[in-house]
C-alpha cells in the first residue's frame, strides 16, 4: 500500500476513535458512599446524599477528606444526573462499596431503590447495604479520626479484611436483591447509628419483608441470629451455672434445621453444635465436671433461640429460609401457599449441643 | 493428539455462556428446564459419539472433501454455502453480544460499532491464518483462560452464598415435560465435536478418538454449573430479572485477597479472550467451508502465503457482522438465537446423519 | 606463474613475487604477506627447500599440506586466502599459511552463564570447529562448506547431526544458502537477516548464540548450527519461541529454582509488553478495576499531572528507552553512571516537578527491568517494542484493547514459522510424532 494512503486511513481511524469515554482516574469524583433517604418533600421523595473521595498524595490516618453532596429529587436517576452539576468532575460509582438507606425509607417501601442500584452496570454487587439510623445523611457526615481512606471505616467495618464483630451482620447487594424476591427467603439488613461525632455503631440487625422493615433484633438477638444463620465464630455467649456468670467464646459452630411432621404440627428443629472455650468463668471450673455445665448451657440456650425464632415468626418474615426449605422439600406448585400458612403456627424445636473445649489458659 | 479434539469441545461449551444458554434455560426454569438439559446431555453425548466414529474413517478429510467424494460439486457447493453461513452466524452472534457487553461494562461511553470493529479486525486476521495456526492459537488460549474459568466456576461452586435450597427446588421442576427449545440450548454444550467437520483435516490416518467418555462428564457437569449456580446466588425468583447472568452471577464473587478485586473483571477479560478464540475458529471454518465451493480450489492446512481469497471472505463476513450489529439491538439479538439454537440443533442432526451414512457405504465399498 | 599473477593482482606492494634456487630445483613462490604466517612460509617452505634433506619435489607431491591446484581462476581466491602458491616444475601447489587475527578463546559476554562453560566460540573457525567437535564427538556431525559473498567470500559452515537432522528443514537451509546473493557478508546477524528473507519481521526466528553447549545441544535436538568465518557467533535454526526463553543454565541448576526461574520470564515478559498499556487503561478507563486504596493513591499522585495519562506514560517511556540505549552505546565504565544518574535523578525530579505521578515511575522501572529478564538478547529487543502497538490501543479501547492485542500477538506468534517449524506451539515436538496434528499431505 501507498504510504500516503496508509498515513490517511490511519488519520481517519484515530479521527473516528477520539474520545471513546477517555477519562482520567484524576478527573473523576469517586462516590464512597451513597445514602438515600425520605425528603420531607412530597415532590421530590428522595435525598441522595452522596460522601465523594476527595484524593490527597498523602496517606495517614486521619488524612482522609471527603465531600458531601446533598439533593433532593424526583427519582435516585434524576438526582444522580443533577448532581453532577454541583461537582467539577465526573461522578464514578466503580468504588462505592457502601450504600445506606435511611430508616424512614426502609419503613415505607426499598424495592425502587433496589432497582435503581441493580440497573446500573457501574454499582457493584458486592457492596454493602444497611439501613442508617436515623437517617443516611448525618451518618454519612461523621468523620472518624483513624480513617486513612476516605469512606474507608464504613467499608471495613463490613468487610473481613477489618473487624468482624459478631454483632454485625454483612448483607450484599447481590444477596439482598435474591432475597427481596425469593419465595420463602426474607431480606434482613444492618443497621448503622453514631454515637458520638466520631464512629459508628453497627449492631443491630433490622428484619424486612418484601417491602418494608417489619422487625428490628437487639444487639444481643443480632449476634444469636449470626450464629444461628451464618455459623459465625468469633463470637462470644453468655449462660449463668449456679448462679455464676460464665462466658464462652465459640470456635467453631455449625447448625442446620428441618422441617417435619409430628402429630399434625409442623415442627422445625435446629440442631447447633458448637464448640467453646471459656472466656469468664469461676475459678477451679477446671476440676469440675464439665457435663452438668455443658447441659446448664444447652439449655439456656435453647431457650434464647427460640426465643427469637418466635419473635421473628411473629413478624411473619422468614430470613433464615424455613420456607425455601418447605419448597425445595415438598414439590409442587401449590408448596408455598401451604407454606404461607402453615409458618405462623409452626413449632419450633432447637437442639443446642455445646461442647468445652478448655477453660482457657488458666484453670 | 486427543487433546486438539478436546480443546473444541471445551472452547464451546464455555462459550454457552456467551450464547444466551443459561438465560434461555433459566427462563424455562419452571417449564421443562431440567428434564431437558439430561436429554439434552444424552442427545449431546450420542451426537458425539456418532460424528467422531463415523469421522475416524476418513482420516485427514474434512466434510467438504467427505462430500466430494460421494457428490457432484454442485451438492458439495449447496451444502459447504449453506453450513458456511451457520458457522459465520454461531459465531457473529456471539461477537455481536460480546460488543454489546464491553460496551455496557468496561467502556460505556464508546461506540459498540467502534468496539464491534475493532473485534472483527481481530477476529479477521486471525481467521485467515492457516488451519494449523488457528489450532495453535487455540490451544494457548484455552491453556491461558481456561484454568481462570474452572477457578470462577469452582470458587461460585464453593461460595457460601450459594443457596443449596433454591436450587433444590429448581431441580424439582424434573418432572415437567421437555421443550425445544431447552433441548436445542442445552445440547449447545456438546456441540463443540461438529468443528471436527473441518479440523480433522488435520488429524492423520493413524489418529484414534480416545477418552471419549469424558465428553459427557465434562459437559454434563459445565451445562449443571451454567443453570445450577445462577440459581443457588440469585434465587428461584429474582435469577429471572436478569439479561447478563453470569456476568452477574461473577459480580457476586469477590476475591478478598485477588489483585483484582472483582471477579466480573476477570470474568470478561477471559471471556472476550475465549470469544476471539470461538470467533477466529468459526469463522476460518466457515471461510474454509466457502473455499471448498470452488471446484478448482485445493486444501491446505498450513500455506506459508496466505491466501487472496482468505482476506475476500473473512473481509465479507466482517462487514455482515457489522451489520448484523446495525440491524438488530441486544433483544432482537436474542431471539435470534433462541431461533438459531434449534436450528443448529436440527442441521447437527442432519450433518452427523448424513456422514455417518456415507462412513458406513464407505465400509461396504471398501 | 608470477608473470601472470602480476596481471592479476592490482599493483600492491604486500604481494611477495619470489624465485627461489637450490641445487636441484628453481621454484616460484607467492603469497600475500600480511595475511600469511612467515614463520610457517620460513619452516614449511624456505627451510627445507634451501637445506634440502629431503628432495623438495617428493615433499611436496607426498605431504598433504601441499595442495595441487589444476585450475587457473582459483589461483586468486587462495591467495586472498593466505594461501601460499608453489610452483616446482610447471605443477603449481598450494600451501595454508593464513594468518588469522582473533581473540584467543575469549570468555562468555553476551550470554554469560554463573556454572556451566565460560568458553565462548572463537572469531577462527577452526578453534569453533574444535570447540563444538570436543563437546559433540559424533561421527554423525556432518560440516558442509559454503562460501557467501561475491566479494567477502566468507566461508560459511553447516553443522548438523545426519541422523537428527530433519531433511525438510536441511533441504530448504541449503537452497537458501547457494541462492544468497550479496557482496559482503561479515555478521552472524546480517545473515540472519539473508536467511529469514522477511523484509520487516518482528521476532527473531533464528537464533545467535555464542555458547558452545547451546551449539551441542541444538545439534542434538537436530537443528542445523551455521558458523561464519571471523564471527564469534553462530546461527542456529530453526528456533521456537521458547528457545528464546530458555538460558542455558536451566538445564544446569536446581530442578524447582529453574522451574521458578521459567515462570518469572514469563511473568516479566507479560508485564513489560502490557504494563504500561494497563496503566493507561486502568487510569484512563476503569479505576474499578483496582482496590480502592490503589485508586486514591493513584488519582492522588496523579492530580498534579497536566497531562492525560498516556503522555505520561509516553514522557517516562522516551526517558528509559534512552537510557537504556545511551548505556549501551556508552563505554562500560560511564554507562553504569548514566543509568544511575537518569535513572535516580530524573525519575525523582520528574516526579517532583508534578510530570509523572509516582506509580508511573514504579511502571516505569518494572517494565525496564522485567525486559532484560529474558535471556535471549535478539528477542528482549524485540520486546521492547511490542508495548508501543498495545499503548496505541489502550488510549482508545482501554482495557479490552489491550486484551485484543494480546490475542493479536498470541496470533502472529502461532502464525510464524521458522524454516517451515512452528514458532510457538505449547507441547508440540520440534519434530512431530507419528501421530501429530497437520501431518498429512492432502492430495
Amino acid at each position: 500500500m501507498n504510504l500516503s494512503i496508509r498515513v490517511t486511513l490511519t488519520m481517519l481511524a484515530v479521527c473516528l476513535l477520539g474520545g471513546c469515554g477517555f477519562k482520567d482516574i484524576d478527573k473523576r469524583f469517586f462516590v464512597v458512599a451513597l445514602g438515600i433517604d425520605h425528603s420531607e418533600n412530597e415532590k421530590k421523595p428522595y435525598r441522595l446524599t452522596l460522601q465523594l473521595a476527595v484524593p490527597s498524595p498523602k496517606i495517614e490516618p486521619g488524612a482522609s477528606k471527603t465531600q458531601i453532596e446533598t439533593i433532593d429529587s424526583e427519582s435516585i436517576a434524576e438526582g444522580v444526573r443533577m448532581l453532577k452539576a454541583y461537582v467539577d468532575k465526573e461522578l464514578d460509582f466503580g468504588h462505592c462499596k457502601v450504600f445506606l438507606i435511611g430508616e424512614q425509607l426502609a419503613r415505607t417501601d426499598y424495592q425502587d431503590v433496589l432497582q435503581w442500584m441493580s440497573r446500573r452496570r457501574d454499582i457493584q454487587s458486592v457492596a454493602d447495604i444497611a439501613i442508617g439510623k436515623p437517617d443516611a445523611e448525618s451518618l454519612l457526615q461523621v468523620k472518624p479520626i483513624s480513617e486513612r481512606y476516605p469512606g474507608n471505616t464504613l467499608f471495613l467495618s463490613f468487610g473481613a479484611d477489618g473487624t468482624e464483630s459478631s454483632y454485625t451482620y454483612v448483607e450484599s447487594l447481590s444477596d439482598f436483591s435474591r432475597r427481596s424476591s425469593e419465595k420463602g427467603l426474607d431480606p434482613l439488613m444492618p443497621i448503622i447509628t453514631k454515637d458520638s461525632k466520631e464512629s459508628f455503631i453497627i449492631n443491630r440487625t433490622a428484619l424486612l419483608n418484601k417491602k418494608r422493615v417489619k422487625l428490628v433484633l437487639s444487639s444481643s438477638e443480632s449476634q444469636l441470629y449470626n450464629q444461628l444463620a451464618k455459623d459465625f465464630t468469633k463470637s462470644s455467649m453468655h449462660g449463668m451455672f449456679e448462679g455464676m456468670d460464665l462466658v464462652v467464646a465459640i470456635t467453631s459452630i455449625h447448625s442446620n434445621f428441618r422441617l417435619s411432621k409430628q402429630n399434625d404440627e409442623d415442627i422445625v428443629t435446629m440442631n447447633v453444635k458448637m464448640k467453646v472455650i471459656f472466656e469468664e468463668a469461676p475459678k477451679g471450673l477446671y476440676n469440675d465436671q464439665w457435663g452438668p455445665v455443658e447441659q446448664q448451657l444447652n439449655k439456656e440456650y435453647s431457650k434464647s433461640c427460640v426465643a427469637l425464632l418466635k419473635k421473628i415468626q411473629k413478624a411473619n418474615v422468614d430470613p433464615i429460609g424455613f420456607g425455601l426449605r418447605y419448597r425445595a422439600t415438598h414439590p409442587g406448585n401449590s408448596a408455598w401457599k401451604e407454606w404461607k400458612s402453615i409458618y405462623p403456627n409452626v413449632k419450633f424445636k432447637v437442639n443446642a449441643n455445646i461442647r468445652i473445649e478448655g477453660t482457657g489458659l488458666i484453670k | 493428539m486427543n487433546r486438539y479434539v478436546f480443546y473444541n469441545f471445551i472452547l464451546v461449551s464455555f462459550m454457552n455462556l456467551m450464547l444466551y444458554v443459561p438465560h434461555i434455560l433459566i427462563d424455562y426454569r419452571f417449564t421443562g428446564a431440567v428434564s431437558s438439559i439430561l436429554i439434552g446431555i444424552v442427545i449431546g453425548s450420542i451426537l458425539v459419539y456418532l460424528y467422531t466414529s463415523a469421522m475416524a474413517r476418513f482420516p485427514g478429510k474434512g466434510l467438504p472433501e467427505i462430500l466430494k467424494l460421494y457428490y457432484p460439486q454442485w451438492v458439495v457447493t449447496a451444502s459447504m454455502l449453506f453450513f458456511a453461513i451457520m458457522w459465520w452466524f454461531a459465531t457473529t452472534i456471539v461477537v455481536v453480544a460480546f460488543a454489546v457487553l464491553i460496551n455496557r461494562f468496561f467502556n460505556p461511553d464508546a461506540n459498540t460499532l467502534i468496539i464491534l470493529t475493532m473485534l472483527v479486525i481481530a477476529c479477521g486476521y486471525a481467521a485467515t491464518r492457516s488451519t494449523l495456526s488457528v489450532m495453535f492459537v487455540m490451544e494457548i488460549g484455552l491453556i491461558i483462560n481456561a484454568p481462570i474459568i474452572l477457578f470462577v466456576l469452582f470458587k461460585a461452586v464453593r461460595s457460601t452464598q450459594l443457596n443449596w435450597d433454591a436450587i433444590h427446588i429448581a431441580a424439582n421442576y424434573v418432572t415437567v415435560m421437555p421443550t425445544l427449545t431447552c433441548i436445542a440450548a442445552a445440547s449447545f454444550i456438546f456441540t463443540g465435536y461438529i468443528n471436527l467437520s473441518l479440523f480433522n483435516r488435520l488429524f492423520p490416518p493413524n489418529f484414534r478418538f480416545k477418552f471419549r467418555f469424558f465428553y459427557p462428564l465434562f459437559g454434563a457437569m459445565i451445562l449443571l454449573i451454567t443453570f445450577f449456580v445462577p440459581i443457588g446466588f440469585h434465587g428461584t425468583e429474582g435469577v429471572g430479572q436478569y439479561i447478563y447472568i453470569w456476568s452477574f452471577t461473577a459480580d457476586s464473587l469477590l476475591m478478598q485477597y485477588g489483585f483484582i478485586e472483582r471477579v466480573l473483571f476477570l470474568f470478561l477479560i477471559v471471556y472476550l479472550n475465549l470469544t476471539l478464540v470461538y470467533t477466529m475458529a468459526g469463522w476460518h471454518q466457515a471461510m474454509e467451508f466457502v473455499k471448498s465451493c470452488f471446484p478448482s480450489n485445493k486444501p491446505e492446512i498450513d500455506s506459508p502465503k496466505t491466501p487472496v481469497s482468505n482476506y475476500i471472505i473473512v473481509g465479507i463476513f466482517a462487514l455482515l457482522s457489522i451489520l448484523y450489529l446495525l440491524m438488530t439491538n441486544e433483544k432482537i439479538n436474542m431471539l435470534v438465537t433462541s431461533y438459531w439454537l434449534v436450528l443448529r440443533l436440527f442441521v447437527e442432526l442432519f450433518i452427523v446423519v448424513w456422514v455417518v451414512i456415507l462412513s458406513k457405504k464407505g465400509a461396504k465399498t471398501a | 606463474m608470477n608473470e601472470r599473477l602480476r596481471l592479476l593482482f592490482a599493483e600492491a606492494v604486500d604481494i611477495k613475487l619470489e624465485v627461489l634456487h637450490n641445487s636441484e630445483l628453481t621454484i616460484e613462490i607467492a603469497y600475500i604477506a600480511p595475511l600469511c604466517e612467515e614463520n610457517k612460509i620460513n619452516d614449511f617452505i624456505i627451510v627445507p627447500f634451501t637445506k634440502d634433506f629431503y628432495p623438495f619435489e617428493s615433499q611436496l607431491s607426498t605431504n598433504p599440506d601441499y595442495r595441487k591446484v589444476d585450475d587457473v581462476a582459483k589461483w586468486q581466491e587462495l591467495m586472498l586466502r593466505g594461501n601460499v602458491l608453489i610452483e616446482a616444475a610447471g605443477i603449481i601447489y598450494s600451501f595454508d599459511a593464513s594468518r588469522i587475527i582473533s581473540i584467543e578463546n575469549p570468555q562468555t559476554q553476551v550470554e554469560s552463564a554463573i556454572q556451566g562453560p565460560q568458553l565462548a566460540l572463537s572469531e577462527d573457525v577452526n578453534i569453533s570447529l574444535n570447540l563444538i567437535r570436543s563437546m559433540y564427538p559424533s561421527p554423525d556431525l556432518s560440516v558442509e562448506e559454503h562460501t557467501i559473498g561475491s566479494l567477502s567470500k566468507t566461508p560459511v559452515f553447516a553443522l548438523f547431526d545426519q541422523r537428527r537432522v530433519d531433511p525438510t528443514v536441511l533441504d530448504s537451509v541449503r537452497t537458501k544458502l547457494t541462492t544468497i546473493n550479496v557482496e559482503m557478508l561479515h555478521a552472524a546477524g546480517e545473515l540472519e537477516k539473508l536467511l529469514v528473507g522477511k523484509r520487516k519481521h518482528l521476532f527473531p526466528t533464528i537464533l545467535i548464540t555464542e555458547r558452545p553447549d547451546r551449539i551441542s545441544k541444538a545439534i542434538a535436538k537436530g537443528k542445523i548450527v551455521i558458523l561464519l568465518k571471523g564471527n564469534m557467533f553462530a546461527i542456529i535454526l530453526p528456533a521456537t519461541f521458547f528457545d528464546f526463553m530458555h538460558a542455558v543454565e536451566d538445564d544446569y541448576d536446581a530442578y524447582w529454582m529453574t522451574r521458578f526461574l521459567i515462570f518469572l520470564r514469563y511473568t516479566s515478559i507479560v508485564l513489560t509488553i502490557t504494563l504500561p498499556a494497563l496503566y493507561i487503561s486502568v487510569v484512563s478507563y476503569n479505576p474499578e478495576l483496582f482496590r480502592v486504596q490503589l485508586a486514591f493513591s493513584i488519582a492522588g499522585s496523579r492530580s498534579a499531572v497536566p497531562y492525560p495519562s498516556f503522555i505520561e506514560v509516553f514522557i517516562m517511556l522516551f526517558m528509559i528507552e534512552t537510557l537504556i540505549e545511551a548505556s549501551i552505546r556508552l563505554p562500560r565504565y560511564i554507562g553504569s553512571t548514566a543509568t544511575t544518574v537518569g535513572g535516580l535523578i530524573l525519575g525523582q525530579a520528574a516526579q517532583q516537578a508534578g510530570l509523572v505521578s509516582s506509580i508511573m515511575i514504579i511502571v516505569t522501572s518494572v517494565v525496564a527491568i522485567s525486559n532484560f529478564v529474558i535471556p535471549v538478547n535478539s528477542l528482549s529487543f524485540a520486546v521492547r517494542f511490542l508495548k508501543y502497538p498495545l499503548i496505541g490501543i489502550a488510549i482508545f479501547f482501554g482495557i479490552t484493547g489491550v486484551s485484543v492485542g494480546m490475542f493479536v500477538y498470541i496470533v502472529y506468534l502461532c502464525n510464524l514459522r521458522s524454516f517451515g517449524k512452528p514458532y510457538m506451539r505449547i507441547f508440540g515436538k520440534l519434530r512431530p510424532l507419528e501421530g501429530d496434528i497437520g501431518q498429512v499431505k492432502i492430495k
